[in-house]
């Protein structure tokens, strides 16, 4: 009666770190490559900061592959928290979900283009005739003339936008500052 | 600025990251990154590929509305009116540069006029190139005519030829409107480089693409840019 008892107790005491080695070396891995997959190239193409060519190489080919393989190693990391949710204590507990926020944080970014809520891409251009327009005749403007159209990108604006796909006459082109 | 259409497909065009003061962008139909001062596809599917160079003009509305008097203007966005920065100028000209060439000629914010033949690059200082105005200079063996324009902010590059042969070219000191005199054929030219008198009259200059741009930028990506010198 009292072996069993005992062998109870023991049961019931939260197992050591040195249990389930592979669900926490997993759990590390699958969290340290979705955490890589969205921060290396965020950091690598930040503005202000020259990119030597092949990090710049690096940054693309990952951010190339982010949005698979953030999501598969984020849902990798889930199955391996909760294989080690119920066995950790309260600190572990708070490790594993500070984590987990991490690794959400970062499959969701890597699939957003925050450039794009620095600089607000024109959604439909429109164009005015020239005597409407407001612009002071000293503002700077980028000119293309395709035959007898002919279109001004104020460059204060296309210094926020950066890009705008238009078609002038027909042909597209990339208006770009 | 550049044609989208590539291999008969028009893309479509997104920024994707800053890089060195240019910006990164990519296409939304393979996700190609490309080179925005460039053209070239760096990176995926079209890696190699180049966007063809569509030619434009940096000038003043003031001048450009002369010149197109039916022209249309890109319309400002209402919820964005507080980002454009009318002073873009001088407000960019305090940003860090993060990439200098401490052992040439130019400070990294000098501002040129840089423009390629065949494969040679020049740069032209731009307070060099407004005292001076305008600027008959060879490169790679092509006379070059670089003048600024009535406004005094507007500029254009040409090849400085009338049917092969060279010309020299020069500002009309007095009268209006502004024009430019040819030495070869004593004709009268405006701003936009075609003969409005005299014997080459209707005739048109070929034109150069010039940027203005950066010393550091320019000379980023043209290493063996050469610079004007008087």
């Amino acid at each position: 009666m009292h072996a069993s008892s005992t062998a109870r107790e023991t049961d019931r005491k939260a197992p050591q770190r040195h249990a389930y080695p592979w669900r926490w070396t997993l759990f590390f891995v699958a969290a340290l490559t979705t955490i890589a997959f969205f921060f290396i190239p965020a950091f690598i193409i930040r503005p202000f900061s020259h990119q030597a060519p092949r990090a710049l190489l690096l940054a693309m080919a990952l951010r190339q592959r982010a949005p698979l393989n953030t999501l598969i190693a984020a849902l990798a990391c889930f199955f391996f928290a909760f294989a080690l949710w119920r066995t950790a204590g309260r600190w572990r507990k708070t490790f594993i979900a500070f984590t987990l926020l991490l690794v959400t944080f970062s499959a969701v970014m890597a699939r957003l283009n925050y450039f794009e809520w620095m600089f607000h891409p024109i959604a439909g251009a429109e164009f005015l005739a020239q005597s409407e327009s407001k612009l002071d005749p000293k503002e700077m403007i980028l000119a293309v003339r395709f035959g007898s159209e002919a279109r001004a990108y104020p460059i204060s604006q296309m210094a926020y936008h950066h890009v705008l796909n238009d078609e002038v006459a027909g042909v597209p082109i990339a208006v770009t500052y | 600025m550049w044609t989208r259409t590539v291999n008969g497909r028009a893309l479509n065009f997104y920024l994707a990251g800053i890089n060195n003061q240019n910006f990164l962008m990519r296409d939304k139909e393979t996700g190609t990154w490309w080179q925005q001062i460039t053209g070239k596809a760096i990176y995926g599917p079209l890696q190699g590929a180049a966007l063809e160079l569509v030619l434009s003009d940096e000038l003043t509305f003031g001048e450009w509305r002369t010149e197109s008097p039916s022209g249309q203007v890109l319309a400002p966005v209402a919820k964005y009116t507080k980002e454009y920065d009318s002073n873009w100028e001088p407000d960019v000209a305090k940003l860090p540069v993060v990439i200098s060439f401490p052992n040439t000629e130019l400070k990294s914010r000098d501002v040129v006029i840089g423009l390629a033949i065949d494969g040679s690059a020049r740069a032209y200082p731009w307070e060099t190139f407004v005292k001076q105005s305008p600027v008959l200079d060879r490169v790679n063996g092509t006379p070059l005519l670089i003048v600024l324009g009535p406004d005094g902010k507007s500029f254009r590059a040409f090849v400085a030829r009338i049917e092969g042969h060279d010309a020299e070219f020069f500002l009309q000191s007095a009268p209006q409107p502004w024009s430019m005199l040819d030495t070869l054929t004593n004709s009268q030219w405006n701003f936009q480089g075609c003969a409005t008198s005299g014997p080459a009259q209707g005739k048109c200059l070929a034109r150069v693409p010039a940027l203005k741009d950066y010393w550091f930028d320019w000379r980023n990506y043209h290493p063996d840019t050469t610079v004007y010198k008087h």
